[in-house]
């Protein structure tokens, strides 16, 4: 049993990779080295898209990095194309982890032809049907309520599904937030709502979000466990999001986590200069050195399993060609014409936009609208 | 009268400085923050971060973290509690990121801000100006791009105005913080630096409800506001070239909106396109086409013609698609020419 309402993160695992609990049995080397292989490659992935971004065949990416164990971890917790994921901007590393494509990742941000979404959002807005995970709104925490929506449905048609919910720090000030726990408390729905603290929302500080001591208290006022866990430490993660799962799954209600983690790099590339505007170099260094990549190396050290370094160069060196690969395959698919624009706005296209639909086509094709 | 004579407010006569819009609004913030101890400026990242767009950079060194404060994530807040502040006597202007985020504060914007004079006989009021960028042509998708002005034009009580220059910018900004009423004051964002203009050293206002007529003309009158002016321009440039004298008006304020000027100018031309970028139903053009109709049928020629966005939600990857641009306002222009 793991307790709710912590005053400390729980952890599993030590910066150095010392256990300072007994580790579960089913983290073997072989299960710690996927992980690992996912964290890195989600890293790797950052990197490229940011090159990406550098060369303007994307304009916007916003990073995960420094966020890795939070999000692989969620993802390893839940059922996955089973659960329901009402997720956030941040969470590619979370789509990765649950298996959404590279490409289809790629080609959302290229905003290409592949493009699941049809080149319809931002960058790094996808939605992907397949893992049941629900198209992102840039909207901060207009997923909310309806992830309660979800989770009532789920009580309602009697499954043995759960609808998790994430969100950063900065979304628990928005009303929409407050409304979407209420309702998940008061219809006991079983939603898991897990807040990726990054500690940051743009320039703003957590201290300066909330007078809260901490995001998870806030579940007692919704009638809810509230689990506080050391996000960079991926056994952490897994093991309080799992159990907070089994609990909702079990039909104990929602519950809310929160992962205290760190975005290392900017918001995203419109404040490429955090470390001049609002915070310190000093906090950013000490956060790298409690980074949730080498903590698990550390660990797998520890456990007499290191990961070489060539084994690591070798994964880098497999992501990058990997990326670059889907970059090309996208960029080849070209980019979605004008038509997108009047598809999909409702399930039959109306008279007005037939019309205007018409206006465009002979604009477009140089005829007489 | 030629296509490219001018008057007055299309380049006011100023010994001053060219600076872009986004350095207009700044500069007014700080010149009004200054003037008046009762504004105070607050907002998601507006203090050490100066803004997302960086129209608030510099102002927290300057006047301290009492007048210009970060807020908590949370646009209901923001808005809710400039009302509380302007009830009690303070000059609050709020800023929303973005246009596309002012959502969860709707709720306060029209069921507080804007009714809390009415409901109270003037008893209490809320003077206060919510400052948020708006409109397309930055790659941002639906989310960070699109044109919400009719939402507020819809409601009584609320002023709403959208400069186009850094004159107007400044000027109206300035108005606005000195009225009594709320105001939702729209910046084009795509405008931020593109648009550079001269601005007085002296301070100024320009009123709201006055709209600019940016060139005479005799042959259509060419309406618009916001990030489509210089596109209005561009037609009008295009237009002329072939012999057709276009008067381009801009609107600047849409509540209250110069009906006068806009009918004077229809009288004398004989027709009207009508230019916005937001969606088309329910646009606030369609509220001036009506009144053209109604108060100056007699005088016209050609419908009024209308260039506006597509009813869909605004695309990321067509975005220039999307908005009119200056190609589809010259053919709205022909049409009416021709009819
Ligand atoms: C309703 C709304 N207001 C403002 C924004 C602009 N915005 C985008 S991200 C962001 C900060 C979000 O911080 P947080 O929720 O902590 O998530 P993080 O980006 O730190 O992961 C803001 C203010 C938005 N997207 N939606």
């Amino acid at each position: 049993m793991i307790q709710p309402f912590t005053p400390e993160p729980i952890r599993f695992v030590a910066e150095d990779g010392t256990p300072v609990q007994p580790l579960p049995e089913r983290y073997t080397p072989e299960v710690l080295r996927d992980l690992h292989r996912l964290m890195l490659q989600a890293r790797e992935f950052d990197r490229k898209l940011i090159t990406l971004l550098r060369q303007g065949r994307t304009t916007f990416y916003a990073q995960s990095s420094g966020m890795e164990a939070t999000q692989v971890g969620l993802a390893r917790s839940i059922r996955v194309g089973h659960d329901w994921v009402w997720p956030y901007y941040r969470d590619h590393t979370l789509g990765l982890a649950m298996g959404v494509p590279m490409a289809e990742l790629i080609s959302q941000c290229l905003g290409t032809n592949s493009d699941s979404c049809r080149g319809r959002q931002m960058p790094h807005h996808f939605a992907a049907q397949r893992q049941n995970f629900v198209s992102i709104s840039s909207s901060i925490a207009s997923q909310v309520p309806p992830a309660a929506g979800n989770a009532m449905a789920q009580k309602y048609l009697g499954v043995d599904e759960i609808t998790v919910c994430t969100f950063g720090d900065g979304a628990t000030s928005e009303g929409d937030w407050h409304a979407g726990m209420n309702m998940a408390g008061a219809a006991q729905a079983p939603a898991l709502f897990v807040c990726e603290n990054n500690q940051w929302a743009i320039s703003t500080s957590i201290r300066e979000q909330t007078a809260s001591e901490t995001i998870h208290i806030k579940a007692k006022a919704y009638g809810m466990p509230g689990y506080y866990v050391d996000g960079n430490d991926i056994i952490a993660v897994m093991e309080v999001c799992g159990y907070a799962a089994e609990q909702v799954r079990s039909g104990q209600g929602p519950a809310l986590v929160e992962c205290l983690t760190y975005r290392v790099g900017s918001h995203s590339n419109a404040d490429a200069d955090a470390e001049k505007h609002y915070r310190t170099r000093e906090e950013v260094d000490a956060w790298l050195a409690r980074d949730p990549i080498t903590r698990l190396e550390n660990l797998l050290a520890h456990l007499g399993h290191p990961v070489t370094a060539e084994e690591r160069a070798a994964l880098i060196a497999q992501t990058h060609r990997e990326v670059d690969e889907q970059v090309l395959a996208a960029e080849a698919t070209g980019q979605p014409d004008w038509r997108i624009m009047f598809e999909d706005v409702y399930a039959d296209l109306p008279d007005h936009l037939r019309q205007q639909e018409a206006f465009l086509r002979a604009e477009q094709t140089g005829g007489r609208a | 009268m030629t296509a490219t004579q001018t008057r007055p407010e299309a380049a006011p006569m100023t010994t001053g400085r060219t600076i872009n819009l986004i350095q207009a609004v700044t500069e007014a913030i700080a010149e009004e923050m200054e003037r008046d101890q009762r504004v105070v400026l607050f907002g998601e990242d507006v203090g050490a971060r100066g803004g997302v767009f960086m129209a608030t950079a510099g102002l927290q060194e300057r006047f301290g973290k009492n007048r210009v404060f970060d807020t908590p994530l949370s646009e209901a807040s923001i808005v809710g509690a400039a009302v509380g502040m302007a009830v009690r006597g303070l000059r609050p202007i709020a800023e929303i990121q973005f246009a596309d985020y002012m959502g969860p504060g709707f709720d306060q914007i029209i069921s507080q801000a804007a009714k809390i004079r009415y409901r109270s006989a003037g008893q209490f009021t809320a003077p206060m100006v919510i400052r948020t960028p708006s409109g397309g042509g930055v790659k941002g998708g639906h989310h960070h791009s699109q044109s919400p002005e009719s939402y507020y034009t819809h409601t009584p009580g609320l002023k709403v105005v959208m400069p186009s220059t850094p004159y107007d910018a400044k000027g109206l900004l300035k108005a606005a913080l000195r009225g009594e009423d709320p105001v939702i004051y729209f910046e084009p964002k795509r405008l931020y630096r593109a648009a550079k203009g001269e601005v007085p050293d002296h301070d100024y206002i320009v009123k709201l409800g006055e709209a600019a007529i940016r060139r005479e003309g005799s042959d259509l009158s060419l309406i618009g506001y916001g990030g489509v002016m210089p596109d209005l321009e561009k037609a009008a440039d295009a237009l002329a070239a072939e012999g057709v004298s276009v008067e381009v008006i801009d609107l600047r304020s849409l509540v209250p909106w110069d009906r006068d000027r806009v009918l004077t100018s229809v009288q004398k031309t004989g027709r009207a396109v009508l230019v916005s970028e937001a969606p088309r139903i329910s646009n606030f053009m369609g509220e001036v086409a009506y009144v053209i109709q109604e108060q100056a049928f007699d005088y016209l020629t050609a419908p009024v013609g209308q260039v506006a966005g597509f009813d869909t939600p605004y695309p990321y990857v067509q975005d220039k698609v999307y908005l009119p641009g200056a190609n589809r306002i010259v053919a709205a222009c022909v049409q009416a020419l021709n009819y």
